[in-house]
């Protein structure tokens, strides 16, 4: 008896002490189809961060960042454009239109996420380069700081305009229960804080890239928003000064005509400062991850053939008649019911719609080839060259430089006329005030549609005036500025967070 | 094993005995109240209870050497015990009633058995036949209202499972119990055949579950499926044909009062009226979509006996047409039990489960059949369809041309094989040892084909003029899937038993588990652009298109695995004091190195009152127990399987120019330290049966704690869009259970029984993220701390605003309209502002009952059961949609105009979005009382089958799900319950009644 007991007990002991080994090989699991940060095997050579900055770039066109929410934070609270649809859809977009906008509305809140995981995506690349431990050379390094930063000063540019006061984040948290629930900062520290990070960019981006890279951010991009980061704090002196470092890079020129400059002929082409790259074709299908909803979101809301989107931001009445005798750029802004479209084919009547946004139309031959109305391919043109022209125009205006600011308008108008000497005549007044409103004017022809406008009429201080002399009487000076801080990030801060004046 | 010990001390005390003087040959017969011979009883003399024998396949036994003064204890499982006197008689027949909880039966409760008296536990009993009859393909689904504690959401799509919540939400996470199906762990158990199912065990208390740990803190479900019966080869054949129909559609617009109220909308906006000149249909959509659907489920069985070998043979064939169009699932499943015996120590056996099945997914949205316009016809004589009207084209398509388009347009079907194989042996007398091996093998594939679309018609609207349209753009499509999964469990356990004196008893076990889950899956599709693929689904295979063409593919695989350590002790004292002890210690996988390991344990302690001499005296008391129990158990499964690590996403990628590149990001953010969760519970409870155990009466208190419960948090914005999985807090369920059961005769045929339950659960978040310092909240679902989880949110309403002077003299003023919904001022700072939300309800019921009646007379029987839930309210979501136009739900109808037209509902204005903030407009109560069961059967006399050969003949009609009575609009008031964003109708599959007649025949 006393020898079997011991026998069990070996047994026992055995048994227990082979399965304390095997038991946490066996407990071992790691992720079988996808890399973890630890065995990632980085690509060789140039590219060690590309991953990280292409994901950032993938965050740069995504739904609400560059889409619906973006167009109609620009475009449709200004006068240039009506919600567009069907008149009950869209009631959060409504919300927007006529300056209703409650801390609720959807819209808002995505837009503050969206905009906030493209600062993390940007941190995501910085912290890539700190956490490299290997001898990648210095200037690889320097490089992707830099167009990790202006990623990061991009996106904040967009925040403090829409936001005002916002969370300053700038690194990757590593406590995401303790470190989440950040107070907001100024807009004059936000401001200040973009302005480095797009110095440091325009410094260390290269002023072009190979052909497989066409799109990726440049020194020119770089100081372009630069640019119009210092003309939106009044700084014109450097905004000149940035502005002017775009026009003498020689890189871009306004050689394209006007009507060759949007949809699919014209992406990246000479006048192309920064340009969101979208793509599908037959295999790569149109979807938002090779593309964008951009131009469905606005496209023609038609039936059959005509059924290419949803009708938003439609070109408003007010819009239809700011245009000078003649000018052909109204033709290649606004695509009328009943009209003729820019690739020759007739518009149906009875559209929801009076007019869309001629711009964001796609071509037909691209449409076929693709199998798809909606087309997700359009890349969205965020800064064009002559976007840039006209900021040097009006900063040197504003520091009394009237020949200058002449000279940059009758470029933007000249190429406008493309060749007609009948329309559109040269502007010569030099009086300051006269000037600034010519400015002003050609800025939001020449840009119309794009997504410019409202943030420009609010920089002017001309936001009340002008939107109460177009009907929009609810926008109320010192809250419809901004948007409201969305209530879901409200309540998440548990008080932290405080609300935009007015809401 | 005890009966075999009995057996061999019954042969040697026989030897003994048998000179005993004047002893008689007892011959007999038991019976069940409808004359059918029960099998298998046990007939035992009480003075000598280790001699016995049990009945053969006709109900008759035969005992020897009867003294003629002795009493015989006749039992059997399910049925009510009898001591009968002999009174020197030679032939006793005796008539055995039916009870639904007997004491003296033998539970599952994990890695064994033990008799129910003895268990300090919760756990409830449903028997087979209550289960097999009840038309479901899922056998769970037929548990509800039968157990009090246990919440169910039924689904209505075929061949879904329900969602089972077992006293209340323990977690912020995945709810789901745990199902043991013969002692193998299962997430599902749809492979099941509802018919072959012996018995279901639903364990509840810590003390109970505390043995499974992993994700036993939300509960067990124990299945253990029929094994072949005593006696020579029986064949049994069960069959239900029926049909299933949509018990109520949402009330929404017909063509009129979709144009009054659109005629009233556009008014309001100071739109142009919509031109409705060529939309004269009044479609009702909802009829349109949703159908009758048959439904039948057939089961052949066949069992043997012999001396050394026990087999087991089970086909069965099931099959069911969801009421929504194209959906359906069907089913074969064959199954073979076989067990041997070498000699008395040794016995092996096999389980060999085998699922081939099919099934159509509905095509369609649920909801566009409600959201779709009705003046919208539906197709012409040429077959095109009609579109929908420009104001909801882009959103909400013509729902039948949705489902015609998908018509024979997949193939799905999967196979899944189960096997375990175990071996147990008895040695030193009182040791088992018992190892068991299982593999779980499924294989799913899925084809489909993308058709060239429909011509549609474009209704003429205002200048524009109607046109038919043929998209010439779209191409056919085929696609291609696999998915394969393997699941193995491995059971190694030893277990000691022994009576020492007649007073102690005991059962001791010691264990060792292991499982591993593994699944991978291949997928993908290609679109040819040259040539149509004809619609033939025999050839829907990626190669029948040229690889030149458009295509994706991809592939993936996930693997998990656990490793556990268990013990039990269950002592009794002289059959009235009782302690039952469990430990564990597991590993999981799904957490990283140096978290993997929880300890878990319960205790138990009872005492059975009624085995006192002080009680004995009490005639009208047939048995009382009171128990207590305290447990830990761990709760991990339901997780993600890699969230300790940093996984990174290669989804996304970057564009420059016409070229694509890859990038990568992390895919969520990591928790290093995620651990078990823990369920900490406290029962108190009472069992009795009363009057020679006719009125039965149980009452149990819980309190249980959930703690360091893992939670997906939503992270403040600026954290980025990534989730974060955590170990968040404490939550509490405290609840009250209470059954009571009466059954009786009346004269010799008529008897009776009527039973109920009722349990109430109180959801309260102790502390909730004590190093989170931000809120809890998916809108408008809160989690905080003193409120059940995911309380609904929002604002009070006070009524509609008639006039201006109302909303100027209310906080509103200047942000409302008349016509405007009126918000109560929560917070009594006379202003309107985000804090005025404030606690408006719970989604979770408070209350569930059950109720259930049957009678029956010479062999008829009636049977009712009734379910209901209370206390809890629903969010209607579906009401709620911001994105297009949609039909109206008739609420809208009375939507206000003017002053003094309505008090209830605003008006009629989606630029109002002061009426879209959420707040009690948008809920509903959740409360329901739903008629869930009607049966009616006969069972034919013996006599009447005897010349057929036949044993054993039963029909039926059943009737499920007949009439609910509630408030809610939607298809069902049974609203999910997924913890902290639950109570939503966002469009719930409706449950459908479904009535049946079936047999039941043994020969």
């Amino acid at each position: 008896m006393k020898t079997i007991n011991i026998y069990y007990k070996f047994l026992t002991l055995l048994l227990v002490a082979t399965l304390a080994v095997s038991c946490d090989d066996f407990l071992d699991r790691r992720p079988l189809d996808s890399y973890t940060a630890d065995n990632y095997p980085f690509p060789e050579g140039g590219g060690v961060y590309d991953q990280e900055i292409f994901a950032a770039y993938g965050q740069l066109k995504a739904f609400h960042v560059s889409t619906m929410g973006f167009v109609a934070a620009a475009n449709i609270r200004s006068e240039d454009a009506d919600k567009g649809s069907s008149p009950a859809d869209g009631p959060t977009i409504k919300q927007m239109d006529d300056f209703q906008l409650l801390p609720s509305n959807a819209y808002v809140n995505n837009k503050w996420i969206g905009y906030y995981t493209l600062v993390e995506k940007a941190n995501l690349i910085l912290q890539a380069v700190e956490n490299d431990v290997t001898d990648t050379p210095e200037e690889i390094r320097t490089q992707a700081i830099a167009e990790a930063r202006f990623i990061r000063g991009y996106a904040y540019f967009h925040l403090v305009r829409v936001f005002g006061n916002i969370p300053l984040i700038d690194k990757i948290f590593t406590d995401v229960e303790s470190e989440t629930n950040v107070p907001q900062s100024t807009p004059a520290v936000i401001y200040d804080f973009i302005e480095q990070d797009l110095i440091f960019a325009a410094a260390n981006l290269p002023s072009g890239w190979s052909s497989n890279f066409i799109g990726r951010v440049t020194k020119g991009s770089a100081n372009g928003i630069l640019a119009k980061v210092y003309l939106y704090q009044k700084k014109w002196q450097q905004a000149m000064d940035a502005a002017q470092a775009v026009i003498s890079s020689g890189v871009y020129d306004l050689n394209t005509p006007y009507d060759k400059i949007f949809g699919e002929e014209g992406e990246n082409c000479s006048e192309s400062v920064f340009e969101l790259q979208c793509y599908a074709d037959a295999t790569y299908k149109a979807s938002t991850v090779y593309g964008s909803q951009w131009s469905q979101v606005q496209g023609v809301r038609g039936s059959g053939e005509w059924n290419m989107g949803w009708g938003f931001n439609s070109p408003s009445e007010q819009l239809d008649n700011a245009y000078e005798p003649d000018d052909p750029r109204k033709a290649r802004t606004i695509l009328y019911a009943g009209g003729k479209s820019y690739y020759g084919e007739d518009v149906p009547i009875g559209l929801p719609n009076p007019r869309y946004n001629h711009k964001a139309l796609g071509n037909p031959a691209k449409m076929a080839s693709v199998g798809a109305r909606s087309s997700f391919w359009m890349n969205i043109r965020i800064l064009r060259y002559a976007d840039v022209v006209l900021m040097y125009a009006e900063a040197a205006n504003e520091l009394g430089k009237a020949t200058e600011a002449l000279d940059k308008l009758e470029w933007v108008r000249a190429r406008a006329r493309n060749g007609n000497n009948d329309i559109l005549p040269k502007v010569t007044t030099t009086n300051q005030g006269e000037l600034r409103d010519a400015i002003h004017h050609e800025r939001r022809i020449e840009l119309a549609m794009e997504h410019e406008r409202f943030f420009d009429i609010v920089r002017w201080g001309i936001a009340k005036e002008v939107l109460h002399a177009a009907g929009k009487t609810n926008y109320t000076e010192g809250k419809d500025e901004l948007f409201p801080i969305p209530q879901a990030q409200l309540d998440l801060s548990k008080g932290v967070l405080k609300q935009n004046p007015g809401y | 094993m005890k009966r075999n010990l009995f057996l061999a001390l019954a042969m040697l005390l026989l030897s003994v005995v048998s000179f005993a003087q004047n002893s008689i040959t007892l011959k007999g017969k038991v019976t069940d109240p409808l004359g059918q011979p029960i099998i298998g009883a046990n007939i035992q003399i009480k003075s000598e209870p280790q001699r016995g024998t049990i009945t053969d396949l006709d109900g008759n036994y035969t005992l020897q050497n009867v003294s003629p003064g002795s009493t015989l204890i006749i039992s059997s499982i399910g049925s009510r015990t009898q001591e009968v006197p002999v009174n020197g008689r030679t032939s006793i027949n005796t008539i055995l009633e039916e009870d639904y909880q007997t004491l003296d039966e033998v539970v599952v409760i994990g890695y064994g058995t033990a008799k129910k008296r003895d268990l300090t536990g919760s756990i409830v009993t449903v028997r087979g036949e209550e289960i097999a009859s009840r038309p479901s393909i899922s056998p769970v689904a037929s548990l509800q209202g039968k157990v009090s504690g246990l919440t169910m959401v039924t689904s209505g799509a075929a061949g879904e499972d329900p969602t089972v919540r077992i006293r209340g939400i323990n977690s912020t996470g995945d709810s789901s119990p745990l199902y043991i199906v013969d002692g193998v762990m299962q997430t599902s158990i749809n492979y099941i055949n509802p018919a072959d199912i012996e018995s279901m065990e639903v364990l509840k208390d810590p003390s109970s579950i505390s043995i499974f740990g992993l994700q036993g803190g939300n509960g067990v479900i124990i299945i253990n499926t029929k094994r072949a019966a005593e006696g020579e080869t029986r064949v049994n054949f069960q069959s239900y044909v029926g049909f299933q129909v949509l018990e109520k559609k949402i009330k929404v617009t017909d063509a009129a009062g979709f144009r009054k109220l659109y005629d009233q909308q556009l008014a309001n906006i100071g739109a142009d009226p919509f031109d409705y000149t060529n939309y004269t249909a009044d479609t009702d959509w909802q009829d349109e979509i949703f159908r009758t659907g048959f439904i039948s489920n057939n089961t052949l069985s066949i069992s043997s006996s012999g001396k050394n070998s026990k087999t087991y043979l089970n086909l069965g064939y099931m099959t069911q047409e969801g009421i929504r169009k194209l959906n359906d699932y069907s089913k074969f499943i064959g199954r073979l039990n076989e067990e041997l015996k070498f000699g008395k120590y040794i016995k092996v056996g096999a389980d060999v489960i085998g699922v081939y099945r099919k099934s159509n997914p509905a095509a369609g949205g649920l909801n566009s059949a409600i959201n779709a316009a009705p003046i919208v016809p539906i197709k012409d004589a040429d077959g095109n369809y009609y579109a929908t009207p420009s104001f909801q084209r882009a959103q909400v398509g013509n729902p039948v041309a949705a489902i015609d388009i998908r018509d024979g347009c997949d193939v799905n079907d999967g196979y899944r094989f189960t096997g375990t194989v175990f071996a147990e042996i008895k040695f030193l007398k009182n040791f088992t040892w018992k190892s068991s091996f299982t593999g779980d093998f499924s294989f799913d594939e899925a084809r489909s084909y993308t058709p060239l679309p429909f011509k549609m018609i474009y209704l003429g609207e205002g200048e524009a003029e109607t046109e038919i349209y043929e998209n010439k753009l779209a191409k056919t499509a085929v696609s291609h899937s696999k998915n394969f999964y393997k699941n193995t469990q491995q059971d190694h356990y030893l277990t000691y038993e022994q009576e020492f004196n007649d007073k102690h008893r005991i059962t001791a076990m010691a264990g060792f588990s292991t499982t591993y889950r593994y699944n991978n899956n291949i997928s993908g599709n290609r679109s040819d652009t040259t040539l149509v693929v004809p619609n033939d689904p025999s050839i829907w295979y990626l190669n029948i298109i040229s690889p030149n063409n458009p295509g994706s593919y991809g592939s993936g695989a996930n693997e998990s695995s656990t490793v556990s350590f268990m013990g039990r002790v269950n002592y009794a004292y002289k059959n009235k004091y009782l302690l039952n002890a469990t430990f564990r210690r597991d590993g999981s996988s799904k957490f990283a190195p140096g978290n993997q390991w929880g300890n878990f344990g319960s205790v138990g302690l009872g005492w059975i009152m009624s085995e006192e001499a002080f009680m004995k005296k009490l005639d009208f008391i047939s048995f009382l127990k009171l128990k207590a129990s305290w447990g830990t158990v761990g709760n991990g499964l339901n997780i993600g399987n890699y969230l300790a690590y940093p996984s990174l996403s290669t989804g996304g990628v970057a564009i420059f120019g016409n070229n694509i590149y890859s990038s990568v990001y992390p895919s969520y953010i990591p928790d290093p330290n995620l651990h078990w969760e823990t369920v900490e519970g406290r029962d108190i409870g009472l069992e009795s049966q009363f009057l020679n155990n006719r009125l039965r009466f149980t009452f149990e208190l819980y309190n249980r704690k959930t703690h360091d419960i893992l939670t997906r948090v939503t992270l403040p914005g600026v954290a980025g869009s990534s989730s974060y999985f955590t170990n968040l807090g404490t939550i509490g369920n405290k609840g009250v259970e209470i059954l009571l059961g009466w059954n009786d005769k009346i004269g010799e045929d008529f008897y009776y029984s009527v039973s109920g339950n009722l349990s109430y659960n109180k959801n309260e978040v102790k502390s909730i993220g004590d190093n989170i310092d931000f809120e809890i909240f998916s809108d408008p679902n809160m989690t905080r701390s003193g409120y059940s989880i995911g309380y609904f949110y929002g604002y009070k309403k006070e009524g509609i605003f008639q006039t201006q002077e109302e909303v100027d003299a209310s906080i509103q003023k200047g942000m409302a309209k008349p016509g405007d919904i009126k918000y109560a001022d929560a917070d009594g700072d006379e202003e309107f502002t985000p804090s005025d939300r404030t606690y408006l309800g719970t989604p979770f019921p408070k209350y569930n009952y059950g109720i259930s009646l049957s009678c029956g007379y010479k062999g008829f029987e009636f049977s009712i059961d009734g379910q209901g839930v209370s206390g809890n309210h629903i969010y209607v979501q579906r009401r709620n949609y911001l994105y297009a136009v949609t039909n109206y739900e008739v609420n809208h109808l009375k939507a206000w105009t003017g002053p003094g037209t309505s008090n209830t509902e605003p008006i009629l204005d989606i630029t109002r979005s002061n009426n879209y903030l959420f707040s009690e407009h948008w809920l509903e109560r959740g409360d329901y009382f739903r008629i869930k069961n009607v049966q009616f059967s006969y069972t034919f006399k013996k006599e009447m089958l005897q010349k057929l050969g036949v044993q054993k003949l039963m029909l039926y009609v059943n009737g499920q799900n007949l009439k609910t009575f509630t408030k809610a609009t939607g298809y069902t008031p049974e609203v999910g319950i997924a913890s902290t964003t639950g109570g939503r109708d966002n469009g719930i599959y409706p449950s459908p009644t479904v009535y049946t007649f079936g047999l039941n025949l043994t020969f």
